[in-house]
């Protein structure tokens, strides 16, 4: 067991250097100077030099991209070229409150989508099934901007049920997660970014679930738990659902790298100050060590994220047994 | 000869409603099963056995019609009983399965164990302690190791997971278990270890058992009566031996001929050309008419109602009384030959 998460966690650093080692070559393959934002070509020529010098530009290239590594494992991701913060002190900040939104959202599409899924497969063909598959894509089809849109338009300028926009009423930032959790405003908030969210990806889980309950439901091991006189809802929750779980778990591993896109989107809508608004903020703004610090926390979220996902895919399936081999 | 009769399944049809029209998978079945005996169904794939059961288990999805003009189990009327109280009193407390594939019939997220724990406390209120002696106890009877039952599903090898299905089979004394195609997908071996463990067992509990398959060795060995289904019908039902020594079905002769007997050594083995009817939309003549090599007018008129040779001996066929003639020809190859 012990060996097998090493070795996994060595995959996973190989897969966050890859990362890494991509990042550095793309923001140096952007056009465009990009140390134009910082050195000014009206400055004195020897300053220019002198500036280039202190963040290390006269170097040739491979030295610069082994500061840059040596640089991310001692954590000094630079400062902001707009706010001249330290990138790590204002991701830190963002992390959580996308975390939070991004959890919040998976949390809504997973429990709904298998919830859904369970009982549309029960209820086959009935008009319920075909509502929800209909819903489900209906939702899937429209982007996110546009169901955003949608939902501030009608809940909180119509009707005024939900503020617009932001993770707390302007001049009140909490102290801490503690804090921000305890404040109802948050939560009023959380609202309709979750929703955006929860309903773009319902889809995909809802009929996978739906479609695995089925193909578990013709088999063998179900038809046994019937004639054992079981409960009609024990035969479909502990031995069919459980079963078909399995695959929308691989799926979800899957979702959170998609759910990084949305983020990006529906925080932009919301004003919700996590990465992906930073990401647009600091793209727009040519703050290329924040956004080169976003874009490598955002892999490193994802990248976690499924190591954890084959941790519990190794808990809900007995045949998969973590192993020196790995998941067999 | 006066028995306590467990099962009494009479005129019993299933029907399914297709595009193509109805399918009479089950047709007309009448059948009894007495205490302590072994009755055996013999027939090719797709001849409706496993529908019959799943009938007799309300295992079939809604869109089978199931007709019957009488079922009971121990002088219970199963007909008229709803669902809710059939699965808590009947299935598994008095009617038990010992399932078509065993490979797969185990949960493969629960422990073994558990699961007959399950089908144990679905009916009984005991502690799961109590269970659990109770299952030490039944794979004992099987030959399983009592600690093995903690394992996973996979963790068996095939004969395991059979002998576990037994285990299960047994747990709460059922008055019938079917054993639907016990030994199917078992090596040689293992099936006659099974087969061995299934006797074995028969002298110390009091269970009737209703034994399918499609082999005729298997059911020969183990049967007291055996009843032969061909297209959704109950053919012909006689003692065993009786069956062996004085078939009356063309279907039954030629069944015979299809399987190597020890005593009859050099013997050809002859197997019936054709294959079996589709069952689709209604029809009036024999089922077994096309592939019968010795089929009379009336054959294509009406089905053959049921006759009775002896007090258990029936068949369903117009020439029936010619049967020792018949007997004669079937031996010969040339018979089924000629008759395509």
């Amino acid at each position: 067991m012990l060996e097998y998460v090493l070795r996994r966690l060595l995959y996973m650093l190989i897969t966050l250097f890859a990362v890494a080692s991509i990042l550095f070559l793309l923001f140096r393959m952007l056009p465009g100077e990009a140390t134009l934002q910082v050195i000014s070509p009206a400055m004195d020529e020897a300053v220019q030099q002198r500036m280039k010098a202190a963040f290390g530009l006269d170097k040739p290239v491979w030295h610069q991209y082994l500061i840059y590594l040596k640089n991310l494992v001692s954590l000094e991701w630079g400062r902001s070229f707009v706010s001249a913060q330290e990138v790590t002190a204002i991701i830190s900040y963002r992390f959580w409150n996308t975390l939070l939104l991004m959890a919040s959202g998976l949390c809504m599409t997973l429990t709904l989508g298998i919830g859904f899924g369970i009982v549309m497969a029960w209820k086959r063909n009935s008009p319920l099934d075909v509502a929800g598959t209909v819903i489900g894509l209906i939702f899937q089809a429209a982007p996110p901007f546009i169901t955003g849109l949608l939902l501030l338009m009608i809940m909180s300028y119509r009707l005024g049920l939900f503020p617009t926009g932001g993770m707390y009423p302007p001049g009140e930032r909490p102290e801490n997660l503690i804090g921000l959790l305890l404040m109802p405003a948050f939560w009023e908030r959380i609202v309709l970014p979750t929703i955006t969210v929860g309903m773009y990806y319902l889809a995909t889980p809802m009929l996978v679930m739906r479609d695995s309950m089925l193909e578990v439901l013709g088999s063998d091991y179900i038809e046994l738990a019937r004639a054992k006189g079981l409960k009609p809802s024990t035969v479909m929750f502990r031995h069919a659902a459980r079963n078909a779980l399995l695959g929308v778990v691989t799926l979800a591993s899957i979702m959170v790298g998609f759910a990084v896109g949305g983020q990006v989107v529906v925080e932009s809508l919301f004003s919700w100050p996590g990465m992906g608004q930073l990401m647009v903020e600091s793209a727009a703004s040519h703050d290329y060590p924040v956004a080169q610090g976003t874009f490598l926390m955002l892999a490193i979220l994802v990248i976690g994220l499924n190591f954890l996902t084959d941790f519990l895919y190794s808990y809900l399936d007995p045949r998969i047994t973590v192993s020196s081999e790995g998941i067999k | 000869m006066s028995r306590n009769r467990v099962l009494r399944v009479k005129n019993l049809s299933v029907r399914y409603q297709t595009q193509k029209g109805p399918v009479h998978a089950v047709n007309d079945v009448t059948f009894d099963v007495f205490e302590n005996e072994v009755f055996g169904i013999a027939g090719e794939s797709g001849c409706g056995k496993s529908t019959l059961i799943r009938s007799l288990m309300r295992l079939l999805p809604d869109s089978a019609l199931v007709t019957a003009s009488e079922i009971t189990l121990s002088g219970q009327n199963l007909q008229s009983m709803p669902d809710k109280n059939f699965r808590e009193e009947i299935l598994w407390s008095k009617m038990s399965l010992v399932p078509q594939s065993a490979m797969n019939s185990l949960n493969p997220v629960y422990r073994v164990g558990h699961q007959v724990v399950e089908a144990i406390q679905a009916h009984r209120a005991i502690s799961k302690a109590a269970a659990r002696n109770r299952v030490a106890e039944l794979f004992d009877v099987v030959g399983l190791q009592a600690d093995l039952m903690d394992n996973y599903p996979h963790e068996f090898s095939g004969g395991m997971r059979q002998r576990a299905m037994i285990a299960m089979s047994l747990a709460l004394d059922p008055g019938l278990i079917v054993m639907d195609e016990p030994t199917t997908g078992l090596d040689v071996l293992v099936q006659e270890r099974i087969l061995r463990r299934i006797r074995e067992i028969r002298s110390q509990i009091s269970s009737s058992i209703i034994l399918i398959t499609h082999d005729i060795a298997v059911i020969a060995e183990m049967s007291d009566r055996i009843g032969v289904m061909y297209g959704g019908s109950l053919m012909e039902q006689a003692p065993a031996i009786d069956l062996f020594e004085s078939p009356c079905h063309p279907y039954t002769l030629g069944l015979k001929n299809a399987f190597p007997s020890i005593r009859n050594k050099g013997q050809e083995l002859i197997s019936i050309p054709g294959s079996p009817p589709t069952l689709i939309g209604e029809s009036s003549e024999c089922s077994f008419l096309e592939r019968c090599p010795f089929k009379a007018e009336e054959c294509s008129k009406e089905f053959p109602a049921i006759e009775k040779l002896a007090e258990f001996h029936e068949v369903r066929c117009f020439r029936h009384k010619e049967a020792p003639k018949l007997r004669e020809l079937a031996s010969n190859k040339a018979t089924w030959l000629s008759s395509n």
